[in-house]
């Protein structure tokens, strides 16, 4: 016994002593100064990884001393980890094209970002480009830790084949208030075209929320945030509306508890989505149509807001060469390579009169047109370090009331609120 | 407590009365299928174009099958190179593993020193903590301090010496009889020639088994190499396919079959390697080294 | 050459006992095999190297208001205490989580040990289509568990397989789904994926139970069933032990399965493990000092199950 302890002991003083040594860190370079070969990672979506090739190749062609290396990373859950622990053994790359803004708090706590407003003319380009919509994206102090890159607005996509099956109107389906919606869905499974009306996903994954209640929520408040001066603001009317409409869909089973193993819609398990445009490539042997998220008592199209799930650019402190990151971060959402992503990926550009500015792309392509007209109403997770804590605390009651009908929604939300408060006490 | 280190031939017992083998052989058949069931449905799956989960699903119509979905995959992830990877790593860990675990595993059998019995008491220790405990320091100390990331050495680092093998390396020691080994001694030979020439012949065997099973954590391993490489040309095939799985399939057509394709890939040779070595497992001194 | 050799033998007994040629009095410094230090000295370095940095800093963490930050930046990590344990511990989601992993610990292992004892007794005795049938066994355990989860899903999705076979008795709401029966569910999975590793284990061990015990139970009238109890089961006890521990220790550590089979530790966390809440904990809400402390609770309870389990159970495999 008396061994092991010894030996326990020696352990921790290694590991102490190796923790002071390695916490003695090496400095970083000054914002924005250095030029040189660069690393950037995108997202291995494979659109994304198509454009990501050749915005990088473009730019390689341009310039000899500065080439850049990109890399795939995994897009899904588990980005945040691996950027995480790359910021902590200082090896991120020098910009990553697929910074979720849910993690960004957390990154710039962590001191892996770089203030893209203390660069020169940074907070000027990123307002340029993407006008008041840029806002979002501050920080609580006005700063910009991350370059709002691209938003795949969330709509409803409805299956028109499966429709008319049902009975009916492909061309005008009644969707645009809960009631609707909820008679359109149970037309949908009582005639057995689909086993389920729409399947958002039932996991508990904090993301989830961004794609069930948010765009909902978004479009009832007229694009308020759930998050205020770190207050939950989600716990009023329109909140409780939301829940109790999801909470119906889920118990009359026109949307099922378990998660379905595939792509619900393109599969036909299911006669609606509700998707980004990044879907339009993947459901292209489905004869679809979109309309807006659906509102309590409906809304003008033109007036309704929705979740962006928007995908930011970040730049990090690990980069040696930040002014040849920058100058690639201009590069890569300039307007041309801007049109490139839209037309590689039709994936919205977040940048004002995205409509005008591409018109002819808009007119080619009216099945993007409307996302191109809500990308300018969108709303984006609440900024700060807590972020994904209080999100997976949404998450949890949400999963608790609504999807399994467990407990009274209004007062799930009511403690989730309460819950997220003391969250955003915390520093 | 020492058994006699020699392979037993297989005698049956006398007194099982023929209904009893029947019985036993219908009930071990059954949950063999039982067993087995899965993995058929993986291979089914794997070989048709759309996926069906309905009970005909199970027996195919052979016009329905097509190999398109390994096509599929590999056009996605190189399946060659993440064999390849998964066949370096592994190969890195069982080097590790049989040359200086072998070593620890004799020492702490056979030799008295100082501080043996903390050093066993750590291997266990190893073992009980949590992965995803040490996962951050770890990246921290293996892609930082030591400059490993993106590299192979840094990939097969931490698994380098399975301790679980140490453990049971040390329990088929246990089994040897001392007396061998004291007259070898006697006789003047070194430690080193003794585990060389003595110990580790009457052990093979049971090396053999060791090598099954220490192959199988680092081939199917897809949380740290996944951490440490974000090079794709360098990712072992369970990373690559755990990627497809998360992201990619969301976006191809028949993502089922083609993960259900690359997944055989990925048991196809440790399931291979089982059926070639698995008459070691029988009658080795796995029992003998376990029984002490 | 005769001669030295007697003379040696002759004079060794009355020395010390035969163990190496090595210096007495340097030997009591370091045990009477120094050379053992040496064979062992690599994977000592080893484990040192890399694990003991990574285990003493989560300790470190456990006890400070701790989260991970990039080389060189400025944090404030005040120590405190057992905060973070207290935090941990007051959280319904981890108390939960181990209760789940309670849970699943009480059907595995007990599953466990009795399955594959009887699979291994059962197929140490088969003589036809004996490759074929320990194969089949192996297959679950050989295969990465991310493709065989895919496959575990189809089959027990609401509309998949089973259920269609089981009709009317289908579980509702579904298996995976359901509050009471998901940990079960993920219990059964994880016994029948592991229980190739133990069967092997098992087979092993049988093969040095001596067969004069079972011919000598036999003439006195034991029938198959009371030979297994009197002979087989005390015979390879020390296998028990050694598929016990495996087993808690491995079971303890759930990670894969929930992470997989229910994204995100199911309906409520009814499937949560710590190691998964540990996992979201630490690596996406950026919270590592409560993580760590969830690990601490977990290695020491670990320990300590392990400890009781020697003591019942027996056996001197030291």
């Amino acid at each position: 016994m008396r061994r092991r302890r010894i030996v326990g002991t020696a352990l921790i003083a290694v590991g102490a002593i190796a923790l002071a040594a390695c916490s003695a860190g090496g400095g970083g370079t000054t914002a924005g100064t250095g030029r040189g070969d660069i690393t950037i990672w995108y997202s291995n979506n494979e659109q994304e990884v198509e454009w990501g090739k050749q915005m990088v190749e473009a730019w390689n062609a341009e310039h000899p001393d500065e080439q850049i290396k990109g890399q795939e990373i995994p897009a899904g859950k588990s980005s945040e980890e691996v950027i995480g622990a790359a910021i902590t053994a200082g090896n991120a790359p020098c910009l990553i094209y697929n910074t979720a803004p849910s993690a960004v708090g957390q990154f710039e706590k962590q001191g892996g970002l770089v203030d893209l407003s203390s660069l020169d003319g940074g907070a000027a380009y990123i307002e340029e480009r993407s006008g008041d919509v840029a806002q979002q994206y501050q920080n609580s102090d006005g700063e910009y830790f991350q370059m709002p890159w691209k938003s795949n607005p969330v709509v409803i996509f409805y299956n028109k084949d499966l429709f008319a099956q049902a009975g009916l109107d492909p061309e005008n389906p009644q969707l645009s208030t809960y009631a609707d919606f909820l008679a359109t869905s149970k037309a949908l499974v009582d005639a057995g075209v689909s086993t389920v009306a729409i399947q958002p996903a039932p996991t508990s994954e904090f993301f989830q929320t961004q794609f069930d209640f948010y765009p909902l929520y978004a479009a009832a408040t007229g694009g308020q945030q759930i998050v205020e001066d770190n207050k939950a603001t989600f716990a009023d009317e329109a909140g409780y509306d939301v829940a109790d409409f999801w909470a119906t869909m889920y118990k009359d089973h026109y949307s099922s508890q378990e998660q379905f193993q595939g792509d619900a819609f393109a599969e036909g398990y299911a006669s609606m989505a509700i998707v980004g445009p990044w879907a339009v490539s993947v459901y292209k042997d489905v004869n679809w149509g979109s309309v807006p998220v659906p509102t309590k008592d409906g809304a003008d199209p033109a007036d309704i807001w929705t979740f962006s799930d928007a995908k930011n650019i970040g730049l990090y402190s690990a980069c040696k060469n930040q002014a040849t990151a920058w100058d690639v971060l201009t590069f890569s959402t300039s307007q041309e390579q801007d049109r490139k992503l839209l037309e590689i990926t039709g994936q919205m550009p977040i940048r004002k009169d995205l409509q005008t500015t591409y018109a002819d792309y808009f007119a080619a392509n009216p099945a993007y047109q409307a996302f191109g007209d809500q990308a300018s109403r969108t709303v984006e997770v609440p900024p700060g370090p807590n972020t994904v804590q209080m999100l997976q605390a949404f998450r949890d009651a949400w999963s608790e009331s609504v999807i399994f009908g467990k407990g009274d929604t209004k007062t799930a939300l009511d403690e989730a609120a309460e819950k997220i408060d003391t969250i955003g006490q915390q520093p | 407590m020492t058994a006699v280190a020699r392979p037993r031939r297989q005698r049956p017992v006398s007194g099982v009365s023929r209904a009893g083998a029947i019985v036993r052989g219908i009930v071990l058949g059954l949950g063999a299928l039982l067993f087995l069931f899965p993995f058929y449905y993986m291979v089914i799956g794997s070989l048709q174009t759309t996926v069906d989960p309905s009970i005909a699903g199970a027996f195919p119509n052979p016009g329905n099958l097509t190999l398109d979905n390994y096509v599929a995959i590999n056009s996605r992830i190189n399946l060659l190179t993440g064999l390849v990877n998964s066949g370096i790593f592994t190969g890195g860990v069982l080097l590790g593993t049989f040359v200086f675990g072998l070593l620890a595993g004799y020492s702490l059998a056979m030799l008295q020193w100082r501080g043996r019995s903390a050093t066993f008491a750590l291997a266990l220790l190893v073992q009980v903590v949590p992965f995803q405990l040490l996962m951050i320091p770890l990246y921290v100390l293996i892609a930082r301090d030591f400059g490993l990331a993106d590299n192979y050495l840094g990939m097969i680092l931490p698994f380098f010496i399975n301790s679980t093998a140490v453990v049971i390396f040390r329990a088929y020691f246990l089994q040897l009889p001392k007396e061998l080994f004291e007259a070898a001694r006697i006789d003047g030979a070194s430690e080193l020639r003794l585990l060389w020439s003595v110990a580790i012949p009457l052990v093979r065997p049971a090396l053999v088994t060791v090598v099954l099973l220490t192959f199988i954590g680092p081939w199917n391993e897809f949380l740290w190499p996944f951490l440490v490489t974000k090079d794709a040309a360098l990712q072992p095939l369970a990373v690559s396919l755990a990627n497809y799985i998360t992201t990619v399939s969301a976006s191809a057509a028949n993502p089922f079959g083609a993960i259900l394709a690359g997944a055989l890939v990925l048991a196809a040779p440790v399931v291979v390697l089982f059926i070639v070595f698995q008459r070691y497992f029988t009658s080795t001194d796995i029992g003998s080294g376990v029984k002490g | 050459m005769t001669d030295t050799l007697t003379t040696r033998s002759a004079r060794a007994p009355l020395a010390a006992p035969a163990d190496g040629r090595k210096n007495h009095r340097r030997g009591r410094l370091l045990g009477k095999n120094p050379l053992g230090l040496l064979f062992s000295g690599p994977y000592l370095v080893f484990v040192l190297a890399v694990f003991a940095f990574p285990i003493g800093y989560s300790v470190y963490i456990a006890f400070h208001d701790f989260f991970f930050a990039a080389p060189g930046a400025q944090v404030d990590r005040p120590f405190v205490g057992f905060d973070n344990f207290v935090t941990a511990l007051t959280d319904p989601a981890v108390i939960r989580s181990f209760a789940n992993v309670g849970v699943f610990l009480l059907i595995n292992v007990p599953l466990t040990v009795v399955l594959s004892l009887v699979l291994a007794t059962a197929l140490n005795r088969i003589t036809r289509l004996r490759t074929f049938l320990r194969v089949s066994y192996y297959v679950p355990y050989v295969t990465a568990s991310v493709a065989v989860v895919a496959i575990w899903l189809f089959l027990f999705s609401g509309d998949g397989f089973v259920n269609q076979v089981l009709g009317p008795l289908a579980p509702d709401p579904s298996w995976l789904i359901n509050e009471q029966l998901a940990m079960p569910t993920i219990a059964i999975f994880v016994t029948w994926k592991q229980l190739g590793f133990y069967i092997l284990l098992y087979l092993a061990a049988l093969q040095a139970v001596p067969k004069e015990l079972y011919e000598s139970a036999s003439t006195d009238g034991a029938g198959a069933i009371r030979s297994f109890f009197s002979v087989t089961v005390p015979g390879v006890r020390s296998a028990t032990v050694l598929v016990l521990l495996v087993s808690t220790v491995t079971g303890a550590n759930l990670f894969t399965e929930p992470y997989l089979l229910t994204g995100g530790g199911g309906p409520n966390g009814a499937s949560a493990s710590p190691v998964l809440i540990m996992y979201q904990r630490g690596l996406q809400q950026g919270q590592p000092d409560v993580a760590a402390a969830i690990g601490i609770i977990l290695v020491i309870l670990v320990l300590i199950i392990a400890f009781i389990q020697n003591r019942f159970v027996g056996g001197d495999d030291r």
